[in-house]
């Protein structure tokens, strides 16, 4: 039997109940346009996870001194050979700054909060969130500037403003706590409150100063390529021995699990969505074989096959799968572009930071996800109509024409 | 630092005088000021002597709830201190020590010491409107502040300085300004902490000034958050006694434990 006589078959079969195929119809645009919707978001914070892990003074790979990480302070430093950087080929680098950070208190007349102490080179943060930040007031000058840079959040916190004076404890090199005031050159607005509350920055020699010592604790570095991580890591365990060398999948492994748990929970969500909808699928089809028992009888009689019939039934669910999953993904993409300017998630900031992403989520629409997805679909719905084509096979054309 | 209190003072300072101390009555006779440091170093050493030996009521007030406490305290120098409660039951025993630039506390119950960790001092003392900073630091004056006397005046008869503190530039003070109110026998009749816009937060005022072991002193003081109404602590001395001896061994953890009865 020909192909355009079982798709002409398939498609009067579909027309004949409007209602009810609509229906399916309109069931499968939803779900494809929720897994295109959900995909384009779930990728979209992946890719802030990502961007936010690198920016948050982590970069790509950072040195630290063995056992800062469990227990920061300024005793687990190291000093920064100015020629450090003839380990690495030239051009792998977009840019590196070297820090002094050390857990610290800052007290204003109204509050006290437990802070990370950040010296930094002004000129260097290019790397970090810092480089592109909204500032009120001023930025550091110079490595030499002794005033602060405080987060908006933790401003609000503390009730204090630029040109004030706050008050930092913090341990020296010699175990003996330090205490100073500094004034407030500026508050800086950062993508999350998180890190708004958990850093102050002052200039990396000003600190040095105060602790007494020449050392940094960390250096972090941004590579043009994240591919060329292993190179780089390589090249840094070599020339830096003895001290920590991890990249940022190390350095915060709750965002790179996320980043894991993320791509299952895309898989996830279209299996849930779509495994529910192959049952509607097949629960439609077979309801319709029922109904047309005695025509599909005389159809067997008549001499059509087997095989003709079991693919008029695949075509008939394969077309509704098509309709159904391109009009899905097209409302899924208007409904991505819709939401361009990203999803405000600001009321939950909080929740939301302490997972590694922005207040502001954008969808992210990636054209082999879109692919995978349709494909994956129309697969569904060839392995939806498997069942009711075997009961059309089953159908005896005396059984069937004597009802 | 009593000659620098002398009669010779004149009263040169009347220029500056403003509405918060009755103006001193202008003097013809123009004569040096008193050093506002010195004035400081006088008031903090009278309130303390070498030694000393208190017995104190404490109540905190707040708008809804009141809580009365008795404690005890000796000081030594200007860095050396111990508190304990003596009551009520439920919080005798518990003690702050203080031996230089270290504090500890011991709360019986837990049966142990802590180290106060140098963040907590600016926090309420014993749930008081006191910090440990108030208690501790009194020498900040002296060393983290530029000292003005800013005007001289006259409170039922006797002299009284008031002496504005700026705190220097990278001082560890989170102040806008302190202002001190001393009476010329070095009582500190209030002391105002401002923000750093210079609206006053915080005051400590003499409420009843009379002599106790020997001394004139503000016997009932108290502190009040100026942003909060019904906010304030006030301490009563019951009984003071100034430069005994005390022995070394009080001072010490060891004595913060066991009672301080000396270890």
């Amino acid at each position: 039997m020909p192909l355009k006589l079982l798709l002409q078959l398939s498609g009067r079969n579909i027309l004949r109940h409007r209602r009810r195929n609509g229906m399916m119809l309109a069931a499968l645009v939803v779900a494809v346009a929720s897994v295109v919707l959900m995909n384009g978001l779930i990728r979209g914070m992946q890719r802030d996870m990502a961007d936010m892990a690198v920016d948050n003074l982590v970069g790509h790979v950072k040195v630290l001194a063995p056992g800062y990480r469990d227990d920061p302070g300024v005793q687990r430093s190291f000093a920064l050979a100015a020629d450090w950087r003839s380990a690495l080929a030239p051009g792998l680098l977009e840019g590196w700054a070297a820090r002094l950070q050390v857990p610290a208190v800052v007290i204003s007349e109204r509050g006290t909060r437990g802070v990370r102490l950040v010296g930094v080179h002004p000129v260097r943060e290019a790397v970090s969130f810092l480089g592109d930040v909204e500032m009120a007031g001023e930025f550091l000058q110079d490595a030499g500037d002794g005033r602060i840079l405080v987060g908006r959040a933790l401003a609000e916190q503390l009730e204090t403003a630029v040109g004030r004076r706050l008050v930092i404890i913090t341990e020296g090199v010699d175990g003996r706590s330090r205490e100073a005031g500094f004034r407030i050159a500026g508050l800086y607005d950062a993508d999350g409150t998180a890190l708004e509350r958990a850093f102050v920055f002052t200039g990396v020699e000003a600190l040095q100063k105060m602790l007494g010592t020449e050392a940094v604790t960390e250096l972090s570095m941004r590579l043009h390529e994240e591919s060329q991580l292993p190179q780089v890591k390589a090249a840094l365990a070599a020339s830096f021995a003895g001290l920590d060398v991890l990249d940022w999948r190390e350095l915060q492994p709750q965002a790179a699990a996320m980043f894991v748990y993320a791509d299952a929970a895309i898989f996830i969500w279209f299996l849930v969505m779509m495994g529910a909808l192959a049952f509607g699928l097949m629960n439609t089809l077979i309801t319709s074989i029922m109904e047309r028992v005695r025509e599909l009888g005389m159809l067997r009689a008549l001499g059509l096959r087997g095989r003709s019939v079991v693919a008029q039934v695949v075509l008939e669910s394969s077309l509704l799968m098509l309709i159904g999953v391109a009009a899905g993904v097209v409302l899924g993409w208007l409904l991505a572009q819709a939401l361009g300017e990203g999803i405000d998630l600001s009321l939950w900031a909080e929740g939301v930071e302490s997972f590694g992403m922005r207040a502001v989520l954008r969808p992210i629409l990636l054209v082999e996800d879109v692919v995978l997805i349709a494909a994956l679909s129309l697969v569904l719905g060839v392995a939806a109509s498997l069942y009711p084509a075997w009961r059309v096979v089953r159908i005896k054309p005396l059984e069937a024409l004597g009802r | 630092m009593k000659r620098l209190l002398g009669s010779i003072l004149a009263l040169a300072a009347s220029s500056l005088a403003d509405a918060a101390v009755p103006a001193a009555a202008a003097d013809a006779s123009p004569a040096p000021l008193p050093d506002p440091y010195a004035l400081v170093a006088a008031a903090i050493d009278h309130n303390r002597g070498l030694t000393s030996y208190v017995e104190m009521a404490m109540l905190v007030h707040r708008p809804d709830w009141r809580r009365r406490s008795a404690l005890e305290a000796w000081t030594r120098g200007r860095t050396d201190a111990l508190v304990r409660f003596t009551a009520p039951p439920r919080d005798a025993g518990n003690a702050t020590l203080r031996n230089g630039e270290r504090m500890w506390t011991y709360t019986p119950k837990l049966n142990r010491v802590v180290r106060l960790p140098f963040s907590l001092m600016s926090q309420s003392w014993a749930g008081s409107d006191f910090s440990y900073t108030d208690l501790s630091r009194t020498d900040d004056l002296l060393n983290f502040y530029r000292l003005v006397l800013a005007e001289v005046g006259e409170v039922e008869g006797r002299r009284v300085y008031r002496i504005d503190a700026f705190p220097l530039d990278n001082a560890p003070v989170v102040w806008g300004k302190e202002e001190w109110l001393l009476r010329d026998d070095h009582v500190l009749l209030s002391q105002t902490f401002f923000d750093q816009e210079m609206q006053p937060l915080k005051r400590l005022e003499a409420l009843d000034i009379r002599e106790l072991g020997g001394r004139q002193m503000g016997v009932r003081v108290r502190m009040s958050k100026l942003d909060e109404a019904d906010h304030y602590t006030e301490i009563e001395y019951l009984n003071a006694q100034f430069d005994l001896a005390l022995p070394d061994s009080l001072f010490t953890t060891f004595s913060l434990q066991s009672g301080g009865r000396g270890g």
